[in-house]
């Protein structure tokens, strides 16, 4: 037994590996397979792996990012609201790409984007900041020193601004799914509050770069 | 005048736990040795049984016949094993009468580990050498690909009692880096042996695991069952073939036994996974936990259903895509002075 158990530490053991759900990798044939996939499969196969989360399926309709997102949103662990207000809010969005694609003219059509995971998808990805802004204190004085942020943190930054954006600056009448659409098509265009706190924080960013070498990590 | 200074017994006694463990001879070991033969005999004679044949399990059981203890711990029970698995391996006296120490390393202080470090590092010497070798004479390198996936490194505690030394995170972190090197290298059997001292083979997971056969029922269709549990939840399942792919959990139909979405996606993912959502019926029973519980539950025993009727290799998937293992993770106990199990009582500052 280990003396010092770290804060963060989980009931499986730390040699079990990440479960693998995607059926198409395990479809392929033998001969399709390079030489890194064989060598973890390989790997994989004398070592044990971790159970499959409860939200995670092999089905077309499950997606990571989407789940995510979907906890985000959640409170006090109602994840039963949390995804029927996605649901809504996918419908919202397919509901006013489809009258957009029927009211434009032929050639415009194939331009318009039907598809709401791809636009999910696509907002999400132009919300991400690249750099972001980390306190350093030195010689009592603390800067803002402009550093590069990780995926996961962009993509932590990008949810967190989208569900906080929606929760304060709505209306008391309008629905939450109704806002959410809203948001994430002004998004998908590169327009909205949201690419606008992005171009914020980039700019602060810029201006503070004298200090980028108070950067040691 | 003289005076007489009193000093009390506790002074001048030894200091008792400066020697470290007790130490013990060679000559002391091996009387034990003796005298464990000789009881072996003994105790034979004792049971009937044959003294030449007679094993350590059968040692085992006749001190439990002869002593039987009710103590819960089994390391506090009488037991008679041979003294090499007693009496813990000890270093002998690593200097002579002079006074000198027999390795030249003794002054490092961990003089096994360095030692070991050197030796590797010399064949690791030894393989450049061959390497440069064979390109002056212009023959290509050998590249013999040994099976990385069927043995481990030796771990921490197991490197400390071959060495019988105790090592750092760091030292045996090294350590292992500089076997990595070695073998990654294109050196083939030279040094082949030399690695093996520090391997362990590792069996592949799978054989582990044994998949029952199919059972017939009295209408001539196939079915296996699985059991699952997921928190507090246990569950069992009935996974029958040429079926329509109807689901019936504890004598309810599951739409309206799950109605969320979430848990129904969990109860379809085997079946999805290995392209059977409609070949097979399922009847389960399932009591205790909560709604996701549940599900995780039946999700479990169809999946270990499942596997009597799908070839290895999938049951090899459906293992690797987490559809085979217990999940360990429980409700973590609230502790005390804390609210729960994390969360901790308002801080106040008076």
């Amino acid at each position: 037994l280990r003396r010092l158990t770290q804060v963060r530490w989980s009931r499986y053991n730390p040699s079990f590996l990440e479960p693998e759900v995607n059926k198409e990798l395990y479809q392929k044939r033998p001969e399709e397979l390079s030489e890194k996939e064989k060598e973890t499969l390989e790997f994989k196969a004398v070592r044990p792996i971790k159970a499959a989360p409860p939200t995670l399926s092999s089905s077309v309709f499950s997606d990571p990012m989407i789940s995510k997102f979907t906890n985000m949103m959640m409170k006090h662990g109602n994840k039963v609201l949390a995804r029927s207000l996605m649901a809504q809010t996918l419908e919202a969005i397919k509901r006013k790409q489809l009258e957009k694609y029927h009211k434009a003219p032929e050639d415009e059509k194939e331009t318009i984007e039907c598809n709401p995971y791809v636009i999910f998808h696509q907002a999400l990805k132009n919300c991400q900041p690249i750099i972001g802004l980390s306190s350093v204190t030195k010689g009592g004085k603390t800067y803002q020193v402009p550093v590069p942020l990780k995926d996961n943190r962009k993509r932590f930054l990008a949810m967190k601004w989208l569900i906080t954006e929606c929760r304060e600056n709505k209306n008391r009448r309008t629905m939450m799914p109704e806002k959410l659409s809203q948001e994430l098509l002004q998004a998908f265009n590169n327009e909205g509050p949201i690419i606008k706190k992005k171009h914020v924080l980039h700019k602060m960013a810029e201006a503070n770069r004298a200090y980028a070498h108070f950067r040691w990590w | 005048t003289l005076r007489l200074i009193y000093t009390t017994v506790t002074v001048q006694r030894k200091n008792v736990g400066a020697s470290g463990p007790e130490k013990y001879t060679e000559t002391f070991i091996k009387k034990q040795i003796e005298e464990f033969n000789l009881g072996k005999r003994h105790l034979a004679n004792m049971m009937g049984e044959d003294p030449e044949t007679f094993t350590q399990e059968d040692i085992d059981k006749a001190i439990a016949y002869l002593f039987p203890s009710g103590l819960f711990d089994k390391r506090a029970r009488p037991m008679m094993k041979h003294p090499t698995e007693i009496f813990p391996e000890q270093r002998k006296i690593q200097w002579g009468e002079d006074g000198r120490p027999f390795h030249f390393l003794f002054y490092t202080g961990k003089q096994a580990y360095y030692s070991v470090m050197h030796e590797t590092y010399e064949k690791l010497l030894n393989v450049q050498k061959y390497q440069d070798q064979l390109t002056a004479q212009d023959l290509p390198p050998q590249k013999e690909k040994r099976n990385l996936a069927g043995s481990r490194w030796l771990t921490k505690i197991e490197l400390e009692e071959m060495l019988l030394e105790k090592l750092s995170d760091d030292d045996y972190s090294r350590f292992v880096q500089l076997l990595q090197k070695l073998m990654t290298l294109p050196c083939g059997d030279i040094e082949e042996k030399y690695i093996q001292k520090f391997t362990k083979e590792v069996p592949v997971q799978l054989q582990k695991v044994v998949i029952e056969p199919l059972k017939y029922d009295e209408r001539g269709v196939a079915f296996s069952t699985g059991e699952g549990i997921r928190k507090t939840a246990r569950a069992t399942a009935t996974v029958y073939d040429n079926g329509t792919g109807k689901v019936t959990v504890n004598g309810i139909d599951i739409l309206h036994y799950f109605p969320v979405l979430q848990d129904r996606e969990q109860l379809l993912f085997p079946f999805q996974f290995l392209d059977r959502v409609g070949k097979h019926d399922m009847v389960c029973t399932v009591s205790g936990g909560g709604r996701s519980a549940q599900a995780g539950a039946i999700r479990l025993a169809s999946a270990k259903a499942l596997r009597s009727f799908v070839t290895e290799k999938e049951v090899e998937f459906m293992r690797q895509a987490g559809l085979l293992t217990l999940d360990p993770r429980v409700k973590e106990r609230k502790k005390p002075g804390q609210e729960g199990a994390r969360r901790k009582f308002t801080w106040k500052k008076r």
